[in-house]
């Protein structure tokens, strides 16, 4: 193999991007194409790269800015599902983009952004993964721009989060670097002491928010609204995800070694736990399809950051298998979101309802991915949750119960979702709705039958992909593959599950409808004022942190509105008042003129005396 | 005997060249045009020339009666190259935007003159020359400043001219305690008179004073903003890419090149650093006039090159010298993207325009790839200067500083946005049915030049880090 083949992940989507800017307005479905068969290319190379190891060094400016790249395991796993994920997300997009505007552009970003995640997910140089990680922020802008006329608000949203938190990454790669004395990210083991663990804290920060763990998460609900769809399921819900765990499991496995025993572990959980929570919370009481789904993108990453913030092997493997997990589900969630959008015109979940009959092979890749979230038995989410639930369990059982009420709540929103979108009486004038085009129904299966390959035939995934990435040494001989989970923690699974089942019932059938199986919670005593000041936005971190801004920026106005009075008032008043003093003098009499020389005459003398 | 004659022409082509101009001007506009650029170019081409000797550790100097007039070494070979790099370009935009405007003459001969000033600043090595020149470029600012000379634009003309030669006044005191202390002006004699002694205080906080005000640091700063009333390729030439860089290069020639100084200095003067970039940045989200805005914006980043100058270690002081690379590049592009927007749309007000990327596409691209670099958003050039500057302020393990210029790059990607949002996206707010043209072809392929010269920045990084490297380890006297 030529060591320059490592190159290809990165060039072969990069110069396809660049590309893709050339075809005309009126060529769309040529780039849709164009734009599929490379990621098809990049996926055949992608796969062939998988389990080989190389590594490239060129140099690239000076102070030890090195171009330097590494394909091992790990990188070499998250690039091949990144790849699948462009192929099958470029496929649905040639049948549902078909129609939009700025096509030549929404490719161009696609290819754009596979190319800068390649090159964050190989580089072994800390400048250079930054150099590609922060790059994304500019296809990211560019993507949600291109969504609808009024979504560069969103667009500047999202711009802002993913900088500041990138900002902070560059913070914590400087503190690494300087700590380590170099910049080869193979070559840094550092251990956890105060600085390292603030260095650390930067870098994670980092790390959640490319992930959209909060409280980083607010751009993503706007986004799902106001970009394109695919855009969703290929960025927040997949590349994103992976490249943040990547990146947080590189930090707390290899740079530096996160244990139990650090302060950094709990802090870790709590973010996970919380994230969890509040945003499974949000999701239960939206009304619209995606937006729904986008506050499950947040959710999710909240029992990744749990899992490796356990710091023990069970929980980190859990972790990262509901990353890759996640990915899958989330992404075939929002595909089937986009076909009922393409097919039905709308995914407000109030105008929708029974396209079981009319759409029902996306119905069943609902079904699959539905169950796969909410961690039913055999699916694959159902085996990475209870790997991190054995994680959270092990250090303490109230990281397990909130874990656990996460769950029932996902479980209660998505039987209410699909009961609302799919079940219950078609809308009125949804009599013609069709089922979807083959390009978007294809990769929704794929999905969906490998969300029940990863679940039912777990070994398969966990031993060849997820388990070596701790390596044999910090896995001591354990495996986690299979079914031999504890039987008390699977029936509270379980019993959790037919919770919701039961729930969803009572409230299905006290509101009449699926849509509002989940007022007796959105409209709970306490609840209610909450989700109402929730839903203004009034708790958005976002929102926040500009009301902060605003007041630095009137109080820095004052300052310098201060100075500038005192060069434009004061001293013109002041010189003012002085010159007219002298001017005073200046009486045109010789006398006064004679009395004034006399006067400084006898004080010169004076002074020349004193001096003698 | 070669080189010596180009660092001669590097600074004399423009300097003398630009008296010309006016002659040349009465009689054809072209010509007058054309050799103008050509001026600024013979200064580009020479110092480039310069490169290959210098990054192998030598240095020129010229000498006139036993005297050093002109001397060059990499960091001077370095700002002169980023000097009139982009006075290069303004001045093709120049051709586009003056066209219209009266005073045409006096307009290139004081572009002119000040750019051979700011030759002969970089290139000086003796105190007295630097001062002659740096008066000289307050002269000719001052004459830019008030180019429409509206009664208002005038007596904000003599507020720059005010502060920024009060400033120098001062600065010339300071150099004469140095003068009582080591005997000599010139550079070489002081440093062999000083023998790594550092230099009294007194004279530091009276230079500072000098390099302060004409580098706009807060609280001499508010000159700048005003100043916007020129004409934009001179805000641009002026207040971005050149003008303001005066105080930095002075500060890095004198005090770590040198000088010693006390090390209280290497905490002093990041502390105002970081006070003045803060105070602009809020500043900046407030304002809604372009120019202004853009203005507020230059100080702010000021800040950060001198604190990468000042914070006392090596990856600081290359992160400090490269950022005068990128943010020239950039802020001048950002500014001559006003120029474009506020001649076309007719106001310069912020709030009343929006929507004009459907009709200046072009403009809004590069305003936009201009505005990532100020921001420090790879793979533009200027992610690797903000990166390097936070990581020497990260190195010198200030707490306190290294969070202040880290609220003032969040705030810097916040008030760029705004802006860009602001003139470019949604909904228009001009006159209805007023929808304003893309500028003149020079004016578009200036601003697209530079744009696209900040990516290619920092996807070549190698050059002009390479180039830094040599300029800080001869600073530092390593080699």
């Amino acid at each position: 193999m030529s060591i320059n083949f490592i190159f290809e992940p990165i060039a072969l989507p990069l110069a396809a991007g660049i590309i893709a800017l050339l075809f005309r307005r009126e060529q769309g479905k040529a780039c849709a194409w164009f734009c599929t068969a490379v990621t098809a290319a990049h996926l055949a190379i992608a796969t062939y790269l998988f389990g080989k190891e190389a590594s490239l060094t060129l140099p690239w400016g000076a102070f030890g800015f090195e171009f330097s790249l590494k394909l091992y395991h790990f990188s070499g796993f998250i690039m091949l599902a990144a790849a699948g994920f462009g192929f099958l997300i470029s496929l649905y997009s040639t049948a549902f983009m078909n129609d939009r505007r700025f096509l030549n552009q929404y490719y161009a970003y696609f290819l754009l952004t596979l190319g800068m995640v390649n090159g964050a997910v190989l580089a072994d140089n800390l400048i250079v993964m930054l150099f590609f990680w922060e790059s994304l922020l500019l296809t990211l802008f560019g993507m949600i721009i291109i969504g609808q006329p009024q979504a560069f608000k969103t667009a500047v949203k999202a711009f802002i989060i993913s900088g500041v938190a990138d900002l902070c990454m560059m913070v914590g790669i400087g503190m690494t670097i300087y700590m380590a004395g170099t910049m080869t990210m193979s070559q840094i083991h550092l251990p956890l002491d105060t600085w390292s663990s603030v260095a650390f804290v930067f870098l994670m920060i980092g790390a959640i928010a490319k992930a959209g763990a909060m409280p980083f998460h607010s751009w993503i609900p706007d986004a799902a609204v106001d970009a394109p769809l695919p855009f969703m399921a290929l960025v927040p819900a997949a590349l994103e995800k992976l490249l943040g765990i990547y990146f947080l499991a590189r930090i707390s496995l290899d740079l530096f070694v996160l244990n139990p025993r650090s302060w950094l572990s709990p802090l870790l959980m709590v973010i996970g736990c919380i994230t969890i929570l509040l945003a499974v919370m949000m999701a239960l009481i939206q009304r619209d399809y995606k937006r729904l789904l986008s506050f499950h993108a947040i959710s999710q990453v909240g029992y990744m950051i749990l899992g490796i913030g356990t710091a023990v092997p069970v929980g980190i493997v859990g972790g990262l298998f509901h990353m890759i997990n996640h990915a899958m589900y989330k992404s075939c969630l929002f595909l089937s979101g986009g076909a009922v959008e393409k097919q039905a015109g709308t995914t407000d979940l109030a105008k929708l309802g029974g396209l079981r009959a009319q759409m029902p092979v996306t119905f069943i890749c609902f079904v699959v991915a539905a169950a796969s979230i909410s961690g039913v038995p055999p699916f694959n989410g159902f085996i990475s949750k209870e790997l991190i639930y054995d994680g959270a369990l092990e250090r303490h059982w109230l990281y397990y119960a909130a874990a656990l009420l996460g769950s029932f709540l996902t479980a209660a929103s998505f039987l209410k979702l699909g009961h609302a979108a799919y079940l219950g009486k078609p809308a009125a004038n949804h009599s013609k709705v069709q089922e979807a085009p083959a390009a978007m129904l294809i990769p929704m299966i794929i999905i969906a039958v490998l969300c029940l390959v990863f679940g039912l035939w777990n070994a398969l995934p966990l031993n060849n992909l997820i388990q070596p990435i701790l390596g044999e040494a910090r896995l001591e001989g354990h495996t986690f593959a299979g079914w031999h989970f504890s039987v008390t923690l699977v029936l509270l699974t379980v019993l959790v599950l037919i919770g919701a089942f039961l729930n969803h019932i009572w409230g299905a059938k006290r509101a009449g409808n699926g849509l509002g199986a989940a007022d007796h919670i959105h409209y709970a005593p306490v609840l209610h004022p909450l989700y109402d000041k929730a839903e203004r936005r009034l708790f958005d971190p976002y929102e926040i942190g500009l009301k902060i801004v605003r007041v630095i920026a009137r109080i820095a106005w004052g300052v310098d509105r201060g100075i500038d009075y005192l060069y434009d008032t004061v001293a013109v008043k002041v010189t003012y008042a002085f010159t007219s003093g002298i001017r005073k003098a200046h009486t045109g009499s010789l006398l006064a003129y004679l009395s004034w020389s006399l006067a400084g005459l006898i004080v010169i003398i004076a002074l020349i005396m004193g001096g003698i | 005997m070669k080189f010596e004659c180009i660092l001669s022409l590097a600074v004399l082509a423009p300097l003398l060249g630009s008296l010309l101009l006016p002659l040349i001007g009465r009689w054809s506009e072209r010509t007058r045009n054309w050799l103008s650029l050509i001026l600024v170019l013979t200064s580009l081409c020479m110092a480039a020339m310069l490169i290959p000797l210098v990054t192998a550790g030598l240095t020129v100097s010229v000498q006139l009666a036993g005297f050093t007039l002109f001397y060059a070494d990499t960091l001077a070979v370095f700002m002169a190259i980023v000097s009139s790099l982009v006075g290069a370009v303004i001045v093709l935009y120049s051709f586009g935007y003056i066209s219209h405007y009266p005073w045409r003459n006096e307009y290139y001969f004081m572009v002119v003159l000040f750019l051979g000033a700011m030759m002969g600043l970089i290139f000086a090595r003796n105190l007295l020359i630097l001062y002659l020149f740096w008066e000289i470029t307050a002269f000719a600012c001052w004459r830019l400043i008030g180019f429409f000379r509206e009664k208002s634009y005038v007596l904000k003309a003599d507020k720059a001219f005010l502060v920024t030669v009060g400033g120098a006044l001062v600065m010339l005191l300071g150099f004469i305690i140095i003068y009582n202390q080591t005997g000599s002006f010139d550079l070489d004699q002081i440093q062999k008179a000083l023998h790594g002694r550092p230099i009294a205080n007194i004279a530091v906080v009276l230079i500072l004073f000098g390099i302060l005000s004409k580098s706009a640091t807060v609280p001499l700063h508010t000159w700048l903003p005003d100043a916007g009333v020129a004409p934009s390729p001179v805000t641009a030439l002026l207040h971005a890419a050149v003008l303001v860089k005066i105080g930095v290069y002075v500060y890095a020639r004198l005090f770590l090149t040198g000088m010693e100084i006390e090390p209280i200095w290497h905490t002093v003067v990041p502390a105002i650093a970081a006070i003045s970039a803060l105070v602009s940045a809020g500043a900046a989200l407030i304002e809604t006039n372009l120019k202004r805005l853009i203005a507020y914006s230059t100080i702010s980043q000021i800040g950060f090159i001198f604190l990468g100058l000042s914070i006392g270690n090596e990856i600081g002081i290359a992160g400090g010298l490269l950022y005068i690379l990128m943010h020239g590049i950039a802020k001048g592009g950002l500014f001559l993207c006003a120029g474009i927007v506020e001649q076309n749309a007719k106001t310069k007000d912020i709030t009343k325009m929006g929507g004009l990327i459907t009709t200046m596409p072009v403009t809004a691209v590069a305003f936009l790839l201009c505005a990532f670099s100020v921001m420090g958003i790879p793979p533009m050039g200027g992610f690797f200067s903000k990166y390097m500057v936070i990581t020497g302020a990260v190195t010198s393990g200030n707490i306190v500083i290294t969070l202040t210029f880290l609220v003032g790059a969040f705030l810097t990607i916040i008030y760029l946005l705004r802006a860009f949002t602001l003139v470019f996206l949604g909904e228009s707010k001009l006159a209805p049915g007023f929808r304003p043209a893309e500028g003149s072809p020079s004016m578009v392929f200036s601003v697209a030049f530079l744009g696209v010269l900040s990516i290619i920045s920092g996807l070549f990084i190698n050059f002009p880090s390479q180039l830094v490297q040599t300029a800080v380890h001869q600073m530092l006297g390593l080699i």
